[in-house]
């Protein structure tokens, strides 16, 4: 038994060193973030530009694993535990309201006022903030986005649709010229995941309605969700998209359009610098469109996403914690982002001019104009809650085991019992 | 009792108390723990933690997602055992009478069960891609992944894949200790193939059948990181599994309330099961 009481108090002194702050002497900071995809990392290069310009800070960076449900388990755990174990993370913008309000983050209002966010894209500056109070640091920005082939549309001579009942049209007439039973009409994302809820969402914009109104009604105008479900539903249905984007994510969609067979594509700006490296067989033959809208509803809009920085309110370095965020996120620290080889694309407006930055990254004007356009998906703290409740529900109307009313009623039902235990 | 006893009996606690101690500690403690979090709402994000009795399971009774869940965990954990079960008894029986190539044989049976599950699930994951994966192309253009009807059984082809080595070396290692003489006597007392299988091979199997039968269902009941990573569940929830339930209220939604108490149902799940098989292990006189 001695030696039992013996370890476990070595166990809790151990544990006790590994809690205890490192006040005095020079300050480390640590910063998880995602992994970076692409060949170039530009993280290692400006954490040593912000120590040289702060001495006597360390910076420490610890990746995390790249799938964003594992990400938003680690930090839920650690910044639920209150450990101090890291000051500076970067998150998905879906999670700021969210981490916001169970007072994981620190409130950057005292450093950063709204101002400083107006040379961000609109949709990040909106996602930044909640409640009034700001909480990130814009970082990194999405959009969905339209690909086309713009060499098939110019042997129709198409323009690029305004609406999807065009893009069905456009289908049609370039498969019937081609008479190529591989290529496929339009892809997009219909795996039971966060990406079909964005494609949905864009639909829902689309029709003119959305998944929350202004006053948090889930829902709100079922008729018309339904009918931009039934609409997603169709475009499988008459053979305009596949029967596997039910189980596409962006990757498995990517590919095909990629290989050359399909017309439409709906995806991230990402993908672009893939379609045009070397060696591509779509090289010099995409073309970036805004995401069509539906005839009887609005203009459509691209859903934005990213990564955002933010301080865990448990520091022990808030000032340093606060200066490497704004030092990530200023302009200089942002430009490392447009490197080539760099897979992000900036938040700040201005760099999306920047002729070093469009020469690494041609289409950066064109993204500009699209993100300026995009909307952040519903801006609350619930936002996961919704999004894994309607997931299922989307998911049935579009392989058909539920008609998109019977949907949308479900999601509806099961939404209001989660919100009614919030309230 | 004699002093001889007592100290005898002193020092028997003092060898178990360790391990007793230590699964009080890992096993007991967190399972009242969540018992407990699971007669709560409790939702950290909005600060909420009130006691709220059973209303959670009054929900769950009522909940389409929850009884769809039940229904995917136990196809899917019927469906693969049964599978894996025949099909490792089949190959374990081929292993024997192999003469040649039976040590590359074992490697590659070894290989498929040593590989994470997650490695598994991006594998298949290729395999069933739409356009360019080998199952594709034998089987003609399937949607296996996005199609509600197709969904599952693909799913249980994969965990067939990787788990059928595990009950084929099991039992190949039965097979091994069954002395030659047995067979000789079989042979001499003028047993076909068919009568030895049935009548000697089959019930010196049995024992070791029930433990992998054991391990394997308790296994599929928490079936997890096969449809996290293909399918996430769906499409329409048809994949979704009662741990992935779990998953999605716990981890990603934060509901620690209701989370654990799908948690609570997986584990009285899963000790009914086990219960049932450990009974009829003792019967087999191989459990104490």
């Amino acid at each position: 038994m001695a030696w039992l009481a013996l370890a476990l108090t070595a166990l809790v002194a151990l544990a006790g060193c590994a809690e205890r702050p490192d006040q005095a002497g020079p300050a480390t900071l640590v910063f998880k973030h995602a992994k970076i995809f692409g060949p170039t990392d530009p993280i290692p290069g400006l954490l040593r530009e912000f120590e040289r310009a702060h001495p006597g800070v360390t910076v420490r960076s610890e990746p995390l694993t790249w799938t964003s449900d594992e990400q938003h388990q680690f930090y839920v755990i650690n910044l639920e535990g209150a450990s101090p174990t890291f000051d500076v993370l970067m998150l998905d913008v879906i999670w700021v309201p969210e981490f916001a309000q169970a007072g994981w983050l620190l409130d950057l209002s005292r450093w950063v006022s709204r101002a400083e966010l107006t040379p961000h894209f609109p949709a990040a500056a909106a996602a930044a903030s909640w409640r009034g109070r700001v909480w990130g640091l814009p970082w990194n920005m999405n959009v969905g986005v339209l690909y086309y082939r713009a060499d098939l549309l110019a042997k129709y001579r198409l323009a690029p649709p305004r609406t999807w009942e065009e893009l069905v049209e456009q289908v049609a007439r370039i498969r019937t010229g081609e008479r190529d039973p591989r290529l496929d009409g339009v892809l997009w994302q219909g795996k039971q995941y966060e990406g079909l809820v964005v494609n949905t969402l864009e639909h829902l914009w689309a029709s003119g309605t959305g998944l929350l109104d202004d006053r948090d009604r889930v829902l709100p105008e079922p008729r018309r969700a339904a009918a931009a479900l039934a609409f997603m539903r169709r475009m499988i249905d008459a053979g305009v998209s596949p029967p596997w984007v039910t189980a596409g994510d962006e990757e498995l969609t990517r590919r095909p359009f990629g290989d050359g067979h399909a017309i439409f594509l709906r995806s991230w700006p990402y993908a672009m610098d893939l379609f045009e490296a070397e060696g591509s067989p779509v090289r010099g033959r995409v073309g970036i469109a805004p995401l069509p809208g539906h005839r009887d509803g609005g203009a459509g809009v691209g859903a934005t996403g990213g990564f955002h920085l933010a301080v865990n309110r448990r520091t022990r370095h808030a000032e340093a914690a606060v200066a490497l965020i704004r030092f990530l996120a200023s302009e200089h620290g942002q430009r490392a982002l447009t490197a080539a080889g760099v897979a992000l694309y900036p938040t700040r407006v201005a760099l999306y001019r920047d002729p070093v930055a469009v020469r690494a990254h041609p289409f950066m004007p064109r993204f500009h104009e699209l993100a300026l356009g995009g909307r952040p998906r519903p801006v609350t703290p619930y936002y996961l809650m919704l999004s894994t409740a309607v997931q299922p529900e989307f998911s049935a109307a579009l392989v058909g085991v539920k008609t998109p009313e019977q949907a949308l009623a479900d999601a509806k039902r099961r939404l209001e019992y989660m919100l009614k235990g919030l309230r | 009792m004699t002093a001889r006893q007592r100290a005898d009996r002193r020092a028997g606690i003092a060898f178990v108390a360790p391990a007793v101690l230590t699964l009080a500690a890992l096993a007991v403690y967190p399972g009242l723990w969540v018992l407990w979090l699971s007669l709560q709402q409790r939702i950290p994000i909005f600060r909420i933690a009130r006691f709220v009795g059973v209303d959670h399971y009054v929900f769950l009774a009522s909940d389409p997602r929850f009884w769809n869940a039940v229904r995917v965990t136990t196809v899917f954990s019927a469906v693969s055992v049964t599978l894996e079960l025949a099909l490792g008894l089949l190959v374990a029986l081929a292993l024997q009478r192999q003469r040649a190539g039976r040590r590359l044989a074992l490697s590659l049976l070894l290989l498929a069960w040593a590989l994470p599950s997650v490695v598994t699930a991006k594998l298949f994951e290729w395999l069933y891609h739409p356009s360019a994966g080998l199952v594709t192309l034998l089987f003609g253009a399937r949607n296996w992944l996005g199609d509600p009807a197709l969904a599952l059984p693909g799913l249980i082809m994969a965990d067939v894949w990787r788990t059928m080595p595990f009950v084929a070396l099991l039992c190949y290692a039965r097979l091994l200790t069954i002395p030659p003489e047995v067979y000789e006597a079989a042979r001499v007392d003028g047993a076909g193939r068919l009568a030895t299988l049935t009548s000697i091979t089959l019930p010196l199997l049995r024992s070791i059948l029930l433990v992998a039968l054991l391990f394997r269902t308790l296994d599929a009941l928490r079936a997890f990181d096969l449809m996290f990573v293909l399918t996430g569940g769906g499409p329409a929830g048809t994949t979704e599994t009662l741990t992935v339930y779990a998953y999605r209220s716990l981890f990603q939604t934060l509901q620690l309330g209701f989370g654990s108490a799908i948690g609570v149902v997986i584990f009285a799940l899963v000790m009914l099961v086990a219960g049932g098989y450990l009974r009829a292990l003792r019967r087999e006189g191989l459990a104490a």
